[in-house]
């Protein structure tokens, strides 16, 4: 029996393990039911038998009529993990940087950058619809200087670039808020003495800044891949469910289990759209092991 | 002190400080700029809009923003995202504080098992399927109740959070506690809360933020519409009306105005829980 101080237990199992209930049956054992029910046939629908079909889920997933359509899903949240993870880490840390500096109205450039976070996916997907309207809105007349026009979310060469953009937008908040944490935890002495022996504005960001911001940089980095890599609110938003162009995993996941809409997608077979949440999990794991041992490494480095 | 830091002050007068203004001025430009046009656009009729869509408005209609309201049925759909984000966050807190403390001051055999099994919980696969399946199944398919406890069960980096606080609690108050005949709830509750507020602000604002984006959940668990949280609701409301484009920003801007208050009121504390979370 462990160490206990109080005298009576009962009050602390029953919390404990009504904590651990919730989570169980709730999160924890329908996440491990994924990958039973990738082994099955199971339909939306209740009450229809559900059979043992080994392999074939996964056979399907790379058969000759489905695999373009994995394929193209999986591109394009490799594109959109890489981008968004790259791009937004690299602005997250200019624009901490540049928040960082004796600035007045410092906290109300921060609060304006996090602001999104807030407003929530839907907001922020009609607000960037209107933006980019292709009948008339502020991206047109942009376009229209350069006598071009374009369909925007519509045109298919464009729509992920789009959605990407729109989601760096929507987290770059997230990034600042953990980038300045960072930053305002470097001692300011460290640039004092670096100032003394010389060295530049470039030198001292290279030098003392980069070094000691690594932690932070190792949290965002893990946050963005492991949050783009399962993201679909903002695609689905933007672009519906069953846009090719910017069909993300957990996106073709839910319309193939779903069928786009719950009314109509009870008779989906659910058992073969669990493949694709099976194969985006393990793809999560491994980007996200590699990088983690990277950064680590860099990070010892340092 | 003022010797070393006046070179410095000096370096940086002029230039590079009206540099960095005018970059933050751009950065809050592709912030603001684009619910500034939402907003423009709110205020037009539709001829005025299709005239010219990018121009100033003229002679502001507010009744874009009464109509949306009357058609849009907003309250409703913010209460139920109230109600979801206030109840499944509640108590996804309550469950991180449960399990995350006793397991943090090894009150249970294996803690490090526990705490392994918390960080799993990071790793998850999307289990929308399953988790549709077990409502259907348990007869909570479109309930409320449903759908707050499978939004409650995404505690995330919670447990981690408070096993991690709770080690600045020192155990010796535990046991002092104990002594003084308190017993292991009234603990909990009465000591452990009030001194892991910054953990639990933290844990709880993290999880409402995931709750109050989503949309994908909502759509496969709520498949009423008087249920639907406000992400659902005006996202149908776009479906319904695209091709008005001030109701549907009157619509966009009645969603954003609470939030953008509430933001405002409350934005130390949201921006600082995200800052304890990296540090925890």
């Amino acid at each position: 029996m462990n160490y206990f101080p109080f005298s009576r237990r009962t009050p602390l199992r029953l919390t404990f393990w009504f904590g651990i209930a919730v989570i169980g049956v709730f999160g924890l054992i329908p996440a491990i039911a994924v990958f039973v029910i990738s082994f099955t046939n199971i339909r939306g629908l209740p009450g229809l038998p559900v059979d043992w079909v080994g392999f074939e889920n996964y056979v399907r997933w790379f058969s000759p009529a489905k695999v373009g359509y994995n394929l193209n899903a999986l591109r394009n949240t490799i594109v959109y993990s890489v981008t968004v993870t790259l791009i937004s880490n690299v602005l997250g840390i200019a624009i901490a940087v540049l928040l960082n500096q004796k600035l007045r109205g410092r906290n109300a450039f921060r609060a304006i950058v996090f602001l999104p976070t807030v407003l929530g996916v839907t907001v922020i997907g009609l607000i960037w619809t209107l933006f980019f309207n292709p009948g008339g809105g502020p991206a047109a007349t942009v376009w229209s200087w350069f006598g071009a026009k374009s369909a925007f979310f519509g045109d298919p060469h464009l729509a992920l670039a789009l959605v990407i953009f729109v989601q760096i937008w929507m987290g770059l908040g997230v990034n600042v808020v953990i980038y300045l944490a960072g930053l305002q935890a470097i001692p300011e002495d460290l640039y004092e003495a670096a100032a003394i022996d010389g060295a530049t504005g470039w030198q001292r960001f290279r030098n003392v800044t980069v070094p000691l911001l690594a932690p932070s940089v190792t949290a965002n980095v893990l946050l963005s891949i492991v949050g783009t890599l399962q993201s679909y609110q903002l695609a689905y938003v933007l672009t519906g469910p069953s846009n090719l162009a910017t069909q993300l995993l957990s996106l073709a996941l839910f319309s193939q289990a779903f069928g786009g809409n719950a009314a109509s997608g009870l008779g989906n077979t659910q058992g073969y759209a669990a493949t694709i949440s099976v194969i985006q999990f393990v793809i999560v794991g491994i980007a996200s092991s590699l990088v983690l041992i990277y950064l680590r490494r860099r990070e010892a480095k340092l | 002190m003022t010797a070393q830091t006046a070179p410095r002050r000096r370096r940086r007068v002029r230039p590079q400080s009206v540099i960095n203004y005018a970059l933050a001025l751009v950065v809050a430009f592709a912030y603001l700029f684009p619910l500034l046009f939402v907003l423009n656009t709110s205020l037009k009729s539709d001829q005025d809009f299709f005239r010219n869509p990018v121009g100033l408005v003229t002679s502001p209609q507010f009744g874009n923003f009464v109509e949306a309201w009357n058609r849009g049925h907003f309250g409703a759909l913010i209460g139920n995202s109230v109600l979801y984000t206030l109840a499944a966050a509640g108590l996804g807190t309550l469950v991180s504080l449960m399990i995350g403390f006793p397991v943090s001051r090894g009150y249970f055999k294996h803690s490090r098992a526990w705490y392994g099994l918390f960080v799993v919980l990071l790793f998850l696969p999307n289990a929308i399927i399953t988790q549709f399946q077990l409502l259907l199944r348990i007869g909570l398919y479109n309930s409320q109740l449903g759908y707050i406890l499978i939004m409650a069960a995404a505690v995330g980096v919670g447990p981690i959070l408070i096993a991690a606080y709770a080690r600045s609690i020192p155990i010796e108050l535990d046991e002092a506690a104990a002594v003084d005949g308190a017993g292991y709830w009234r603990y909990l509750f009465t000591f452990v809360v009030p001194l892991a507020r910054p953990a639990l602000a933290t844990v709880f604002i993290l999880q409402a933020i995931g709750i109050w984006n989503d949309i994908i959940l909502a759509t496969v668990l709520l498949p009423d519409r008087q249920k639907a949280p406000i992400s659902l609701g005006l996202y149908a409301f776009q479906g319904t009306y695209n091709n008005e484009w001030g109701l549907l920003a009157a619509a966009t801007l009645i969603v954003a105005a609470p939030l953008v208050v509430a933001f405002l009121a409350l934005q130390r504390y949201l921006i600082g829980g995200i800052v304890g979370s990296v540090k925890g």
